[in-house]
């Protein structure tokens, strides 16, 4: 059809509250999936347990075991946390038109390489010790995950097929070197040796403790200097920008009048430069007023609370990879090549290097998760034998979940973190198996990828949108 | 006798549209009924209600003498109505003949011994297109596997599935926005035919020059109404234009002679293979200065296409030599070419020149989304791209509710708009600069458009061409080629065969040249650059 008599795109941007109506086309379709999931849920417990008291056991136990009881929802959040971490890094690949499904393999080589890096040196200050296990982890994801990044940009080999290969290699691999060359060589059970004290992410209610030491302040100061510059930067980098002095004409030989280009350069250079200024006072700030006030008054004593200051850095990544990939010209390669390869080659960007870019990447956030667990969760403070987390594959219901959103992906990964949390009070309260979880996610995830169903379900008319961008891009892709 | 099919007072509204504002449509048995307007007047969704696959909020559907109600397609295949979409509906591994039967599937019992089992009856089938095909002259082979034919072939298939149906009644969505002009000829021989033996046919379109060449009766839709119906001999190309566009519409290009400056482009012997590594350029040379349009003409699938991914670094080039205003740029990258001066309206809008899902905005600067002033360092400055685009989008006329709207939701001339803006604003951006004058390649640039922004377009080109910029124009249409050409050259099996003063070729010249008949005169050696 060339007629575009068909609804299609006429009613775009025409609603009555066009924001409030975007609010709700993009959060109802994962509400309706999660609702219907919790109802199929419920079915399924009244079905095997044969009490209708059974479900609202099993929820009521979900809802309290996530949230209400003791550390319930700072549990729920530290399992969040690698959650967010995958997610966003499955979410970079879908956006550059790649399935890394090895997130999980990838998850597994940067708590790996975080594992070495933080006890093969010792005695250097948090300042220096936590960037390099940091670094080292998303290393080992990034590599990871470029291989099968490389083979596919230059011989066709289907990512799918080839980082699901790279899974299992990870997990033996890791289990290999676990148990042999990297084995703590005192203890009966097999793990890696602990990591420095220095590597380690500070739980939350150990800050006020660690801050006492003068370079530790230094490096949350200039962590949270940091991250106010990226969220300025964020915030800032859609808005009052205005072309340099030397291209004050739009390139279609209308010039802007001088007056208002000497304006627009002298607003532009101070939103830059406000990003800095923000970052760092915010840095200056913290260095001096926290290690004083956290000793006067501090929320988190709880000795016990695993929360750590991972949620941090999930917080920041999900900017930065917003920032990214709407922001940047990075991100602009990367998704145009996603989306339409084609057209990429004809505008001039390489495909070859932005698969291996977009996979490295995708990779890397799989590390960074994968190193949290290790730094900042883990009892031993090492990486043991058996690690298994699962994360990885829950994160692809997650990212669908929150639609490749990097702030969509942060709600939907606590919802994860949460239920997963949740599970175990819910089995104790109700008898219910806590994979009824996993059921229930599946169904998520079901729901999401095959929206049509959901929309059958409740009558809901296709959103009248042309050329919609699949979330994900089929095996053939 | 009743009439084949009659629409009476049918409304259609789509959210926020009214596609369909009490229509009345007449089909005649036996007669081919033109339905000419632009995209969007609402032809295509009057003639999915007919098939079925819409319903309409209002209006009555008569079939031969009959009220009906048809509620899908099936049902409009009961009645005997087929249509032929724009996109085939084709499976393209399986073949002909299994094409056809699909959804019909005629079986043979197998032996006993396999029970129900039952195997598809190709046989019977085939033989059955072949009789179909003999009747009303459509050549195909049933064995020929759908996707290695043609494209006028595999909408031969689709014609002959609907015959295969028992089809009287035909609607024909645009048949012709796929064809070249002689494949296109061969079409209505056909459709001919097929009106001969009976049949009624509705033929959508918006090209007025098919409309006289095989239409009984021409109805014209605008904006979802129905502005008339006559017959050819009351119509003028500019009456049915004016009825289409709802305004007088130039249709001759006014322009003046070309002043050529300096070669711009130099094409030196350039040899190009296809995918499947044939060679489909074989030693091309031709040279396109400042200030001209050279055409490019030829039926479709002699080289051009590869050509013209050559030159604009996007296929590798096997031999020969490319300068841009001196420069060697055989090997160039597309980036490289860009930075050079060239703009690229490509073949295919939705495959190369925009990305869908993208809105406006970012397909503005999808080819210079990394530099000054779109971008400072590696983040983009989104308040200078919007301005930009707004600009363009007002300078060019691009219907679109905003520069946020994807590129997907418009209409096939905006799409086309907004790359021609896109590259046009590039090349005048550059032009002045010191390293010579801006290339333009603009490969099938008014395909599937509708006349006012066919209109559009072609004044554009021309004012890059009265800029300064060399233009080279590849195009199906050998009327457009025509009318906007200052020279014309004539590519057939990979060879341009000769390149002749577009003021004193004729049609049947240049049909001559594109069926590879060269005249005598045209001796090899004279063959190329023959303007100097």
């Amino acid at each position: 059809m060339t007629d575009s008599a068909s609804p299609k795109g006429a009613v775009a941007g025409r609603g009555w509250f066009p924001l409030l109506q975007r609010v709700v086309d993009l959060l109802s379709m994962p509400a309706l999936a999660l609702l219907t999931a919790f109802v199929l849920g419920a079915v399924v417990i009244l079905i095997t347990s044969g009490r209708l008291e059974t479900v609202g056991e099993a929820y009521w136990g979900l809802l309290r075991g996530a949230f209400i009881k003791q550390r319930g929802f700072s549990e729920s959040l530290v399992a969040a946390i690698p959650y967010v971490l995958l997610s966003l890094g499955l979410a970079l690949g879908f956006k550059t038109g790649l399935f890394n499904i090895g997130v999980e393999g990838q998850f597994y080589m940067g708590a790996l390489a975080a594992a070495w890096a933080g006890q093969a040196i010792q005695g250097v200050p948090a300042l220096v010790h936590l960037p390099v296990v940091l670094l080292a982890g998303a290393a080992g994801g990034a590599i990871w995950a470029g291989i099968p990044g490389y083979l596919k940009a230059k011989t066709g080999a289907h990512e799918v097929i080839s980082t699901m290969m790279m899974n299992y290699i990870a997990f033996r691999l890791t289990e290999f070197i676990i148990s042999g060359p990297l084995r703590a060589p005192s203890g009966s059970t097999i793990q890696t040796p602990r990591i420095s004290p220095a590597a380690e992410l500070w739980a939350l209610w150990d800050i006020p403790n660690r801050l006492t030491a003068p370079l530790n302040a230094l490096t949350l100061s200039l962590a949270l200097g940091f991250g106010a510059w990226l969220i300025a930067r964020a915030a800032g980098a859609g808005g009052q920008h205005a072309p340099d002095g030397a291209s004050a004409h739009t390139g279609i030989g209308v010039p802007v009048s001088p007056f208002a280009g000497l304006i627009a350069r002298i607003t532009h250079h101070a939103s830059r430069h406000l990003a800095l200024v923000v970052g760092l006072g915010v840095a200056l700030v913290s260095f001096v007023a926290l290690p004083p006030l956290t000793r006067l008054w501090w929320p988190f004593t709880d000795e016990y609370d695993r929360l750590h200051l991972g949620l941090l850095l999930a917080i920041l990544a999900a900017v930065g990879v917003w920032w990214l990939l709407w922001k940047t010209t990075i991100g602009f390669e990367l998704r145009t090549v996603g989306a339409n390869p084609n057209a990429a080659r004809y505008a001039g960007v390489s495909i070859t290097r932005n698969i291996v870019l977009g996979m490295a990447l995708s990779g890397a956030l799989a590390g960074l998760a994968g190193t949290v667990e290790v730094i900042g969760v883990s009892i031993c403070r090492c990486l043991p034998l058996f690690f298994s987390s699962g994360y990885g594959f829950d994160s692809i219901a997650i990212a669908l979940l929150g639609r490749n959103n990097p702030f969509g992906i942060l709600a939907s990964a606590f919802l994860f973190g949460a239920m997963r949390n949740g599970a175990d009070l819910m089995e104790l309260n109700s008898g219910v198996s806590k994979y009824i979880i996993s059921l229930i996610q599946a169904l998520v995830l079901l729901f999401v990828a095959a929206p049509a169903v959901v929309r059958w379900m409740y009558r809901i008319k296709a959103a009248p949108r042309a050329a919609e961008a699949p979330l994900t891009r089929g095996w053939g892709g | 006798m009743p009439p084949a099919l009659q629409a009476i007072g049918i409304t259609k509204r789509f959210p926020g549209v009214l596609a369909n504002d009490h229509v009345d449509f007449t089909l005649q048995q036996g007669e081919i009924h033109a339905l000419l307007g632009e995209n969007g007047a609402g032809k295509s969704t009057l003639m999915n209600i007919l098939y079925g696959l819409y319903q309409p909020d209002e209006g009555q559907v008569w079939v031969k003498g009959e009220l009906v109600k048809i509620s899908n397609p099936h049902e409009a295949i009961a009645r005997g109505i087929g249509m032929v979409h724009q996109h085939f509906m084709l499976v393209p591994p399986l073949t002909v003949t299994e094409n056809i039967m699909l959804g019909q599937e005629s079986l043979v019992s197998a032996t006993r011994m396999l029970g129900r089992l039952a195997m598809l009856d190709r046989r019977s089938a085939a033989a059955r297109i072949r009789e179909l095909s003999r009747q009303y002259g459509l050549a195909v082979d049933p064995d020929a596997i759908v996707g290695d034919l043609p494209v006028g072939a595999q909408q031969r298939v689709e014609i002959i599935k609907a015959l295969y149906r028992d089809a009287d009644i035909l609607i024909l969505d645009e048949p012709t926005a796929v064809l070249t002009p002689q494949e296109a000829d061969e079409l209505f021989v056909i459709m001919r035919g097929m009106v001969k033996q009976g049949k009624s046919i509705v033929f959508i379109t918006h090209k007025l020059r098919e409309v006289f060449a095989v239409a009984d009766t021409i109805s014209v839709m605008r904006g979802g109404a129905m502005v008339g119906s006559l017959k050819p001999a009351q119509a003028t190309r500019e009456l049915l234009a004016e009825m289409m566009v709802g305004r007088k519409v130039i249709l001759a290009i006014d322009k003046a002679p070309a002043r050529p400056g300096l070669a711009v482009l130099q094409v030196e012997g350039v040899r190009v293979l296809d995918d499947r590594r044939h060679v489909a350029v074989d030693g091309v040379s031709l040279e396109i200065r400042s200030g001209e349009i050279l055409g490019l003409a030829g039926v479709q699938g002699n080289g051009q296409t590869e050509l013209t991914e050559a030159l604009t670094g996007l296929r590798r080039v096997a031999g020969g030599k490319i300068l841009l205003n001196g420069h060697d740029t055989t090997h160039a990258t597309p980036r490289q070419l860009v930075e050079a001066g060239m703009g690229h309206v490509p073949e295919d809008r939705h495959k190369h020149g925009l990305v869908l899902s993208f809105p406006v905005r970012d397909n503005i600067v999808l080819c210079t989304y990394y530099r000054l002033p779109n971008a400072h360092g590696i983040e983009l400055d989104y308040a200078v791209i919007a301005r930009q685009a707004s600009e363009l989008v007002r300078i060019f006329d691009i219907r679109t509710p905003g520069i946020e709207t994807t590129a997907g939701a418009l209409s096939g001339g905006n799409q086309q708009k907004v790359i021609m803006a896109r590259e046009l604003s590039r090349l005048s951006e550059r032009h002045g600069a010191q390293n010579g004058a801006p290339l333009l390649i603009a490969s099938q640039p008014t395909r599937g458009l509708d006349v006012g922004s066919i209109e559009f377009i072609h004044r554009r080109i021309v004012e890059a061409r009265d800029a300064g910029a060399a233009v080279l124009l590849i195009s199906a249409e050998l009327d457009e080629i025509m009318s906007l050409s200052d020279r014309i050259a004539v590519m057939y099996k990979g060879h341009i065969l000769a390149t002749v003063d577009a003021r004193t070729a004729t049609r049947e010249q240049l049909g001559l040249l594109m069926a590879g008949v060269t005249p005598a005169a045209a001796r090899p050696g004279q063959r190329e650059g023959a303007h100097d």
